[in-house]
C-alpha cells in the first residue's frame, strides 16, 4: 500500500543562522535522515579573480584579505609568496620570521572564531563569550601592527613594509603567558561535556579515502589520520627552521576534527613563541626594481591556511604589470564538496555540526 | 497619607508625555537586529556583540534567526547579484516598523568590488537608514552608527509612518 | 566566440582592451626566443665590428682620433634579490616516467620555478590523469586543482586547462596541461579524481569549457541564467548590467523586464543569438 515512499525537500539558508554566511542546502530528507543534500554557492561571488586580473600585483593583495575574511594575514602571506615565486624573489631571513609569526596569531584568531561558532550552532554560547575576550587581544595585536583588524594587507611583496612597533613583542609575550590556560579554560567546558560528545562523537564520519579523493585538506584531512600538513611536506616561509608537531586522530568525526584544532592551537602558540625567540636581526625587504614587470611563467602556491591548501595560481605575461591569470584553490571550496558525503545518512541536526566543522568560509568559497 | 501631601506624590509617580515619544522611546531601545551576515563585516558584527563591546547595552543584543520578529536588517557585507532578490524578500518578510543598516563601504556602494557581480549599494535593493563607513567598520563604528538609528527612532513621528505606510511614499 | 550580441558604442565604459600576446610558459618556446634574440645580438656586433672597420679607416686616412672598436655586452648583473625564472630541461624521474609511459601523448616537460610541468595531448588526459593517480612510481592521490586560462591572441588554441596534481606519500606536486581549441570537449576528469566535480563546474561557469561525461555540469558560482562567462579575456570588469539593476522597483516579478530594458540601455542585447 505505502510502497511509495515520499521525501520532503528542505531549503535551508542562504539566511540561516549556523550556515555561516551565505551558504544554501537543498535538502531531501525521509523523515529526520538525510537522503540527498546539495548545495548551492555562489550568493557572495565577488569577481575577484576578475578583479586582481586587472590589478597590478602590489594592488592584487587588498582583495586576497577579503577571501577568507577570517584569516586575512594566511591569504596575505600566501599572495605575497607566490608573487615572489613568480618573480623569482628571495625574501630577507627576518621578514620570513615575521611572517611566519604574524600567520601563526592570525591561525590563532581564525580558529578561535571557529570555535565559537561552532560551539553556538550546537548550543553552548558560553564559549563563544570567552573565545571573542581572547580574539580581541591578538586584534589588538593586528592593529598595533598595522592599523587594520581584519583586512590586514600585511605583507608585501619581498618582504615587509614596516617592522614590529615598538611594544609589540611585550603583548605577543603576555598573550602567549595567558593564552594555555584560556585554551584549558575552552577544553573544561567542552571536552568532557556530555552534550558536547552526544552532538560531535560519531557525527559526520569522513574516511581518509573519500577525503582524498575529494580534494580535502586540512585539519579534517588530519583528523582522519593522514598526517599531510603544507607546512611539513613542502615548507615555506619560516617553518623549514622551526619544530612543532602536525596533531593528527583517526576517528574522523567532528570530535576529532575539534581535538585536531585544540592541539593546533597549542602549537601554534609554540611557532609563536620560537619566531620571537629566534628573530634573525637583518633587513626586512629584499632588493626590487622599482617595477616590476613579469616574465611569461606560470605558478601555482600552495599554503596551508587555517582550513585547508590555500593554493593560489598566477600566469605572468611578459611586461606586463598585472597577472594575466590568477586563480584561487580555495580550502573550503574543496572541503565543502565533501559535504554530502558527510551528512548523507545521518540526521537533519548533525548538518549544522557538520558545517561548523568543515569551518566554511563563503567569501573564499565563492570569490 | 495626608490631604496635603498628595499633588506631590501624585507628580512623583505620574510623568505627562506624548504617546508618539513613548512609543519611540520602547521602540528605540529594544531593537532586535536580525542575525543576517553577507562576508566579511559580519565577523565585526559578531565582534560587536560579543564580550569586549557588548551590543546588549544599548538594547540591541537579541539577534533573531528569522526576519520576522527582527526589527533591523544590518546589512553586513557584499550584496551579489545572486543574493539580492533574497535580501528584498527578507525585508519584505520583515514587520514594520523596520530599519536597515548598510554596514561597510560593500553595503554602501559595493567597496573594493567594483565587479560584473556585485550589487554597488544595498540601496539599490532595500531603503537604508543608517550609513557607516569603514572596510570593515569598528565595532566601535558600528555602536555609533545604531545610536544615530536610535537618534532617528526618537525623533520620528507617527504621522510620517502612517503616511508611508497606508500612502506608499517612498522613504 | 560568445553567442551574444554587445553594442559596444553604447556602453563605451565597458570596451576591454584584449592581450596581444600569448604568456604560455614553455621550454621550446622559450628556447627559439633566446636563440633569435642571440641571433640578433650577433647581427648586430657585426655590424658594429663592420663600421667600426669602415671609420678606423677613415680616421687613419685623416689622422684625427681612432674610435674605440665595439665590445660585446656583458650580460646584467643583478643588482636586487631577483632570478628570474626560466624554464628547464625536464630531470625530475615523475617527468621523464610520465614521457616514456605516454608516448606521443606528452607533447612537451620541462621545468621552471622548481615545478613540474607536462603538456598532453588533449585528446589523451583523462589517460595521463589515471596514470598519474595507478603507476606504483608515480602515485599522485588528489586532485589539487584544476583551472584554465584564455587566450585570444593565439590562432592555434583559445584555453589552456592545467591540472595540479599532489602527491600526499611522496610530498610533490605535478602539473598536466592541455591546450584546447574553442569548443573542444576534454574528458572530465571526475573518473580519476572525484574532486574535479566542482572545479569543472566553476570553469565551465567562468570560462565556458564543456567537459565531456561530467555527471553534472551546470553554473556553480553565477546564477543559473546568467549570460556569457565572465573569466574570458573579452568580458569587461563591469559585466554587462546586471549589477545595474534597481531591485526597488521590483515588487511583483518585473524583474526580469527590468533586467532586459536595462540590459538593453547599457548595449547588452540577452534575447538575439548573433546571426551567423
Ligand atoms: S566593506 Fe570591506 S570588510 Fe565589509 S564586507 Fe565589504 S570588503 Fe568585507
Amino acid at each position: 500500500m505505502f510502497d511509495e515512499t515520499e521525501y520532503m525537500e528542505i531549503n535551508m539558508g542562504p539566511q540561516h543562522p549556523s550556515t555561516h554566511g551565505v551558504l544554501r542546502l537543498k535538502l531531501k530528507l525521509n523523515g529526520e535522515t538525510v537522503v540527498e543534500c546539495r548545495p548551492i554557492i555562489g550568493y557572495l561571488h565577488r569577481g575577484v579573480e576578475k578583479i586582481c586580473e586587472n590589478k597590478t600585483f602590489f594592488q592584487g593583495q587588498i582583495w586576497t584579505d577579503r577571501l577568507d575574511y577570517c584569516s586575512a594575514v594566511s591569504n596575505n602571506l600566501g599572495w605575497a609568496e607566490a608573487v615572489e615565486k613568480l618573480f623569482g624573489i628571495t625574501v630577507p631571513r627576518r621578514a620570513l620570521y615575521l611572517r611566519t609569526l604574524l600567520t601563526e596569531l592570525n591561525r590563532l584568531a581564525s580558529h578561535l572564531i571557529w570555535l565559537a561558532t561552532h560551539a553556538l550552532d550546537i548550543g553552548a554560547m558560553t564559549v563563544f563569550l570567552y573565545t571573542f575576550r581572547e580574539r580581541e587581544l591578538i586584534m589588538d595585536m593586528f592593529e598595533a601592527f598595522c592599523g587594520a583588524r581584519l583586512t590586514t594587507t600585511a605583507f608585501r611583496i619581498g618582504g615587509l613594509y614596516q617592522d614590529l612597533p615598538p611594544g609589540f613583542e611585550a603583548m605577543v609575550r603576555a598573550f602567549l603567558a595567558k593564552f594555555p590556560a584560556c585554551l584549558d579554560e575552552y577544553e573544561t567546558l567542552l571536552t568532557e561535556n556530555r552534550i558536547w560528545k552526544k552532538r560531535t562523537v560519531g557525527v559526520a564520519k569522513l574516511s581518509a579515502e573519500d577525503a582524498i579523493a575529494l580534494g580535502v585538506t586540512g585539519p579534517v584531512l588530519r583528523a582522519a589520520g593522514v598526517a599531510y600538513d603544507i607546512r611539513k611536506a613542502f615548507p615555506y616561509a619560516a617553518y623549514r627552521e622551526l619544530d612543532f608537531e602536525v596533531p593528527t586522530r583517526t576517528e574522523a568525526d567532528t570530535y576529532a576534527r575539534y581535538l585536531v584544532r585544540m592541539e593546533e592551537m597549542r602549537q601554534s602558540c609554540r611557532l609563536v613563541a620560537q619566531c620571537l625567540d629566534g628573530l634573525p636581526e637583518g633587513p626586512i625587504m629584499a632588493k626590487l626594481p622599482k617595477v616590476l614587470r613579469s616574465e611569461v611563467n606560470e605558478i601555482y602556491h600552495p599554503t596551508e591556511a587555517p582550513k585547508g591548501e590555500l593554493g593560489y595560481y598566477l600566469v605572468g605575461e611578459k611586461g606586463s604589470l598585472n597577472p594575466y591569470r590568477f586563480h584561487v584553490r580555495a580550502p573550503g571550496f574543496a572541503n565543502l564538496q565533501a559535504l554530502p558525503k558527510m551528512v548523507e545518512g545521518g540526521l537533519v541536526a548533525d548538518i549544522i555540526a557538520a558545517i561548523g566543522t568543515l569551518d566554511v568560509v563563503l567569501g573564499e568559497i565563492d570569490r | 497619607m495626608s490631604q496635603k501631601n498628595c499633588p506631590t506624590a501624585l507628580e512623583q509617580i505620574l510623568i505627562t508625555t506624548r504617546v508618539e515619544k513613548v512609543m519611540n522611546w520602547s521602540r528605540a531601545t529594544s531593537v532586535w537586529p536580525m542575525t543576517f551576515g553577507l562576508a566579511c563585516c559580519a565577523i565585526e558584527m559578531m565582534a560587536a556583540g560579543a564580550s569586549r563591546y557588548d551590543f546588549d547595552r544599548f538594547g540591541a543584543g537579541i539577534f533573531r534567526a528569522t526576519p520576522r520578529q527582527s526589527d533591523l536588517m544590518i546589512v553586513a557585507g557584499t550584496v551579489t547579484y545572486k543574493m539580492a532578490p533574497i535580501i528584498k524578500q527578507l525585508y519584505e518578510q520583515m514587520p514594520d516598523p523596520k530599519w536597515v543598516i548598510a554596514m561597510g563601504s560593500c553595503a554602501i556602494s559595493g567597496g573594493p568590488f567594483d565587479s560584473y557581480h556585485t550589487i554597488q549599494g544595498v540601496d539599490k535593493v532595500v531603503p537604508v537608514d543608517v550609513y557607516i563607513t569603514g572596510c570593515p567598520p569598528r565595532p566601535e563604528a558600528l555602536i555609533q552608527g545604531f545610536l544615530k538609528l536610535q537618534d532617528k527612532i526618537m525623533s520620528s513621528s507617527l504621522a510620517d509612518k502612517y503616511k508611508e505606510i497606508f500612502e506608499g511614499l517612498p522613504r | 566566440m560568445s553567442d551574444y550580441v554587445y553594442d559596444l558604442k553604447t556602453a563605451p565604459n565597458r570596451q576591454v582592451t584584449l592581450p596581444i600576446t600569448v604568456p604560455l610558459p614553455s621550454l621550446k618556446t622559450y628556447r627559439a626566443e633566446q636563440a633569435t634574440a642571440a641571433k640578433a645580438e650577433e647581427a648586430k656586433f657585426q655590424k658594429a665590428t663592420a663600421d667600426f672597420e669602415t671609420a678606423k679607416a677613415k680616421a687613419e686616412v685623416a689622422g684625427t682620433e681612432l674610435p674605440k672598436p665595439p665590445v660585446k655586452a656583458a650580460p646584467k648583473r643583478e643588482v636586487h634579490d631577483l632570478v628570474t625564472p626560466i624554464p628547464s630541461e625536464a630531470k625530475d624521474p615523475d617527468l621523464l616516467r610520465l614521457v616514456e609511459r605516454l608516448g606521443e601523448g606528452a607533447e612537451e616537460a620541462f621545468e621552471q620555478s622548481g615545478e613540474l610541468v607536462c603538456q598532453v595531448a588533449k585528446e589523451r588526459i583523462l589517460e595521463a590523469l589515471i596514470l598519474c593517480r595507478e603507476d606504483a612510481a608515480l602515485r599522485y592521490e588528489m586532485l589539487s586543482d584544476e583551472t584554465a586560462t584564455h587566450f585570444p591572441a593565439s590562432s592555434s588554441f583559445a584555453f589552456s586547462v592545467v591540472y595540479h596534481l599532489t602527491s600526499l606519500s611522496r610530498a610533490k606536486r605535478l602539473r598536466l596541461r592541455i591546450l584546447i581549441p574553442a569548443g573542444f570537449e576534454p574528458e572530465s576528469a571526475t573518473q580519476a579524481y572525484p574532486a574535479a566535480n566542482w572545479l569543472e563546474r566553476e570553469v565551465f561557469d567562468m570560462l565556458g569549457i564543456r567537459f565531456q561525461n561530467h555527471p553534472d555540469l551546470v553554473r556553480i558560482l553565477c546564477p543559473d541564467d546568467w549570460e556569457d562567462y565572465p573569466l574570458r579575456k573579452e568580458y569587461p570588469v563591469t559585466g554587462w548590467g546586471q549589477r545595474d539593476i534597481d531591485f526597488r522597483d521590483d515588487r511583483s516579478g518585473r524583474l526580469e523586464r527590468l533586467a532586459m530594458e536595462k540590459a538593453g540601455n547599457t548595449g547588452i542585447n540577452l534575447k538575439v543569438p548573433k546571426a551567423e
